[in-house]
């Protein structure tokens, strides 16, 4: 470049400079030789020679033959690539360039091209390579090197008709056949040539040539013809843009640079370098395997040169014969931009120098022209699939890769809340629930997180050994119990016994002081409330409707199914509604409430709550089957929130008249022979208390006098006593009721004595059917800790008891009494006070303590 | 009615489906290399992942005494929580 | 991708994986994919004379195709979550073939 004293900006801004020298230069020194004239008339021009077309032509397509060609003789291969390619380029290129110019008239745009060639050289170079050469370089030099890069090479004296056919072939041929002593002899007869005469010629030839790159076009696109279709259609876009045919003609046009007459649309090619080359395949889909063998190394170096590249195959393919000459003219102009890389132009411009002052100098240059080939040839291969994906391509690929990605890692924020739950429910929820590391922000799972904290309750789903749930549960009732024998302490009391007997000195206390009032609250509205009215009906009817496992199972499902949906309505509740709602939320809300509405129907019907009871069926309703599962008796809170107080009240009745039947009750009485349960079972009664238990005992804790009467006189009625008495579950819902029935007396001074009456009468049945067995009433032995329920069961009794009734009670649990007072005394401290605390439960309801049997 | 309701909500009836039943129920698995589970199921999807909580797991192993008979041995592990990749599932079923 | 969601939480947990190839492992939960493979930091070979070629290795990547159990630290498992997220998984699935 410098040498030439061109700018190689433009070359190497392509960069096709410094990896295209190497084949470019290989080339460039025979065309540097051959068109020595040129250079003679102007640096630039012999630059441009050496650098056009021919090298990347050579380039190209020897890139797959340079190791068989160069093997080890690079200057040799080079040689006969030139010879080869040139040749073979003169032939098509006569043709083409006939058919070019009689459809073309470009004579003017020639002559300016030269004429323009000349006067700016480095102008017009760096111009033409930048546009025309990028995509008509590339068309043509494809097509051309698909024909028959080689083969036609050898055809020298192809060469030498098309050097005879244009004026410009001499220094074109000149190149392509020889062997050093015809380049030299090429050399000379330049040299002797004035310079304005190879410029003459050059001049002349292209119009020639001219015509015949267009001609070559049109051969091009004839093997590609899809190409030119193609670079009408938009999607090639890769390379259209260089072939567009309009391009051509404007090119011609701007005739100042005959071969870069392309200009504009190089321009445009020079970003779409690749592609274009990949359209140029894609024209042709057949040319494109053979040529694609010629191109890869075509292809590669347009990605790293492409602009030499084109220029220098489109030069080259353009001016395969005749048109070379103007090439090497423009040459120069393109020289310039070869020269771009350092190396290359000195290389190139030395070898037409060296070659004439030394051959031993000459012999030198050969040998960095055969690394440099080499190193072209290394670089071809590993840039083979260079260009294979236009940039579109891969920001196609690059968006798939970054889609799955986001697919993959919890992008899904991105697909709205509604899908993060889908695709994430148990870590978007599970992160709310314990205060997730990282919280959505879009916190669809609050409200599920609540499902699963509150209406769950029993978080006996985290992990089956944290029962909080449960334990809260006993607690609430204890404190009903100790509210209740707190109330009735705080009543006056009518006796106070003291009785001095083997449990020591005990002072009873009686706490029922009854208190006539005559509100009446619907005394009988209780039992049919119960749903105990309902059942009769369709009993037998339906009597023979099958449950089994299976069937028990799919209602639970089916259950589950209804609740979640219904907690997934509930969350698309729309904005509450106000006076100046528009009609379309009114209309919003009242399709809500009817898809509740809808839900809270099928979730009832899923339950299977009223199917009719068959007192003789020998399996058992199939509510009651659901609540054996413990899927079934985990829904139950879950339920419990969505169905209205008259539902729950037939869910409680359910349960209780069901009470012996409950597995959780049938299957939980400790026998002699296994006097504790089995772990299963524990675990099952477990369940239930921290699931089942806390609503119902909520509910109850709200009931009117007439719901607790209705369910005790059930429990009595319909239900084995002795079964239901020995169980924890059985225990705890009758303790439920006594001391809901003991707080309601208690806090309602106006009480209906109607109401109380039936109550005392319910009450009396009870401790006359418990009295019997409450030696067996508690589980296991003495050293048996979990006997709390027992206690406050006595506690509950006790406060409601008659002075009488309490010392039948203090009777019957005397033993045990004494025995966990005499265990406790050998256990530690902690303990012994929580045995202690527990028979307290009992003593305190009656007016005594254990502190007074010390 | 209970019956025709059931049909009607579970138009599609898949071998899953029964999976699903098992769903918080003590199941049994079977699995390749002569191993089978016994625990109840937390959780599976399609491709017969499992989670099974309170797993017992049993491994059955046929070796050779010294008399060159065949004498099986079984080897028992538990789990609190385990994990079971679906590729190794050959069935499920309910216990018992 | 249940089961991707489920290893998430479990992320930072310690838990042992049973390769199909009998190694046990135990280490941290760092990460884990939608194929269920799995990174594991702090780990220690269950059997170590057995296996003793792993152990100088502090971390790895299993394969989730590899992987026979892991076991799980059951504090670390909502199972009544993870039943309702197997429910909505089934039925989204269902719905799906159904659409």
């Amino acid at each position: 470049m410098s040498f030439f004293g061109f700018d190689a900006t433009l070359p190497r801004d392509r960069g096709h400079s410094s990896q295209a020298p190497g084949f470019g230069q290989a080339q460039d020194a025979f065309a540097g030789l051959s068109g020595r004239g040129a250079a003679d008339d102007d640096d630039a021009i012999d630059f441009e020679e050496t650098y056009d077309g021919l090298g990347d032509q050579l380039d190209e397509t020897d890139d797959t033959f340079n190791d068989d060609t160069f093997g080890n003789d690079k200057a040799v291969g080079k040689d006969f690539d030139f010879a080869g390619q040139t040749s073979r380029v003169a032939d098509a290129i006569e043709g083409e360039g006939l058919l070019w110019q009689a459809k073309q008239p470009p004579p003017n745009i020639h002559a300016t091209r030269h004429t323009t060639q000349p006067a700016k050289p480095a102008k017009s170079g760096y111009e033409p390579y930048a546009q025309p050469t990028y995509i008509p370089d590339l068309e043509a030099n494809a097509s051309i090197w698909g024909i028959n890069p080689k083969r036609q090479a050898q055809n020298q004296q192809a060469h030498q008709r098309q050097e005879t056919n244009a004026a410009a072939a001499p220094a074109a041929p000149a190149r392509k056949m020889m062997s050093l002593e015809e380049v030299e002899a090429m050399m000379l007869a330049q040299n002797k040539k004035p310079t304005p005469q190879s410029m003459p010629q050059a001049q002349p030839p292209p119009p020639a040539a001219a015509p015949q790159p267009q001609a070559q076009y049109p051969s091009h696109y004839g093997q590609m013809p899809s190409q030119q279709g193609g670079f009408s259609g938009p999607p090639q876009i890769l390379q259209r843009p260089q072939q567009p045919p309009p391009s051509r003609p404007p090119p011609k046009a701007h005739a100042e640079l005959p071969g870069h007459a392309i200009p504009p649309p190089g321009q445009q090619q020079p970003t779409i370098l690749q592609r274009n080359r990949q359209s140029v395949p894609d024209q042709p889909a057949r040319h494109t395997p053979v040529q694609q063998a010629q191109r890869p190394p075509s292809q590669p170096r347009q990605i790293l040169q492409n602009p030499n590249r084109l220029s220098g195959h489109g030069q080259p393919i353009t001016q395969p014969g005749q048109q070379k000459q103007g090439e090497f003219q423009r040459g120069p102009q393109l020289g310039p931009s070869h020269a771009r890389g350092p190396s290359f132009p000195g290389v190139v411009t030395h070898p037409e120098q060296l070659l004439h002052l030394t051959e031993e100098e000459r012999a030198a240059y050969l040998i960095e022209d055969a690394k440099r080939a080499k190193r072209n040839h290394k670089i071809h291969l590993l840039s083979k699939d260079n260009g294979l994906m236009t940039p579109q391509d891969k920001n196609f690929i690059t968006r798939i890769q970054l889609q799955q990605l986001m697919a993959a890692t919890g992008g899904l924020e991105e697909h709205g809340p509604e899908a993060a739950l889908t695709e994430d429910f148990y870590y978007q929820v599970y992160c709310q629930i314990r205060g997730a590391p990282r919280q959505n922000p879009h916190q669809p799972a609050s409200q599920f997180a609540q499902t699963y904290l509150f209406q769950t309750g029993g978080r006996y789903g985290m992990g089956r050994r944290h029962h909080r749930g449960g334990d809260n549960h006993m607690q609430r009732m204890e404190q009903q119990v100790q509210r209740a024998v707190e109330a009735a302490k705080a009543k006056p009391k009518n006796k106070q016994l003291v009785i001095e007997g083997s449990l020591g000195k005990i002072s009873f206390s009686n706490s029922k002081t009854p208190k006539p009032l005559l509100n009446i609250k619907r005394p009988d509205h209780g039992d049919g409330a119960q749903g105990s009215g309902r059942r009769p009906s369709g009993v037998n009817a339906h009597g023979s409707t099958i449950i089994d496992r299976k069937t028990t199972l799919r209602n639970i499902e089916n259950v589950y199914d209804c609740l979640m949906k219904l907690e997934d309505h509930e969350r698309r509740m729309p904005p509450p509604l106000a006076e100046n709602s528009d009609p379309q939320t009114i209309q919003a809300h009242m399709e809500w409430q009817t898809g509740t509405q809808r839900l809270h129907e099928t979730l009832w019907q899923d339950l299977k709550i009223m199917e009719p009871i068959n007192p003789n069926s020998l399996t058992p309703h199939p509510f009651i089957a659901i609540l054996s599962h413990a899927k079934g008796k985990k829904a139950i809170p879950r339920i419990f929130r969505q169905i209205d107080e008259q539902q729950r009240i037939i869910m409680l009745t359910m349960i209780v008249v069901h009470l012996d039947m409950l597995s959780v009750v049938a299957k939980a009485v400790p026998s002699p022979d296994e006097p504790n349960l089995s772990p299963a079972i524990r675990e099952e009664v477990e369940l239930f208390s921290h699931a089942v238990m806390p609503p119902l005992f909520a509910h109850i804790a709200e009931s009117p006098l007439n719901i607790v009467i209705g369910l005790l006189g059930l429990i009595l009625d319909r239900t084995n006593l002795h079964l239901v008495t020995r169980t924890k579950i059985g225990m705890s819902l009758l303790t439920m009721l006594i001391s809901r029935a003991e707080l309601v007396k208690q806090s309602t001074p106006e009480m209906n004595p109607g109401d109380w009456e039936q109550w005392m009468q319910l009450y009396n049945r009870l401790f006359d059917a418990v009295e019997p067995v409450l030696p067996s009433i508690f589980p296991g032995s003495v050293n048996d800790t979990e006997d709390v329920y027992v206690w406050q069961f006595l506690a509950a009794m006790g406060v409601g008891a008659s002075p009488e009734q309490q010392q039948r009670l203090v009777l019957g649990v005397k033993d045990r009494v004494m025995d966990t007072v005499a265990v406790s005394k050998a256990l530690p401290a902690e303990l012994a006070s929580v045995r202690l605390g527990h028979v307290n439960l009992f003593m305190r309801a009656i007016g005594l303590d254990v502190e007074l049997l010390g | 009615m209970s019956d025709a309701e059931e049909t009607a909500s579970n138009p599609v009836s898949e071998p899953l489906d029964l999976v699903r039943l098992c769903l918080d129920e003590v199941v049994s698995v079977k699995l390749r290399g002569d191993r089978e589970l016994k625990g109840r199921l937390h959780a599976y999807d399609s491709h017969c992942n499992l989670v099974l909580g309170d797993v017992e797991e049993t491994i059955y192993i046929t070796e050779e005494d010294e008399h060159e008979q065949e004498v099986q041995r079984i080897i028992k592990k538990q789990s609190e929580m385990l994990f079971v990749r679906g590729d190794s599932v050959v069935l499920i079923s309910p216990f018992q | 991708m249940l089961f991707f969601s489920f290893f998430k939480t479990l992320i930072d947990h310690e838990v042992t994986v049973e390769l199909k190839n009998e190694i046990s492992i135990r280490g941290t939960l760092k990460s884990v994919d939608q194929f269920l493979n799995i990174k594991l930091d702090n780990i220690q070979v269950v059997e170590e004379i057995r296996w003793p070629h792993l152990s100088s290795t502090k971390n790895l990547f299993i394969r989730g195709s590899v992987v026979r159990y892991i076991h799980l630290p059951s504090s670390a498992v909502d199972t009544a979550l993870l039943e309702d997220a197997s429910r909505r998984e089934a039925t989204a699935a269902k719905d799906k073939k159904a659409a």
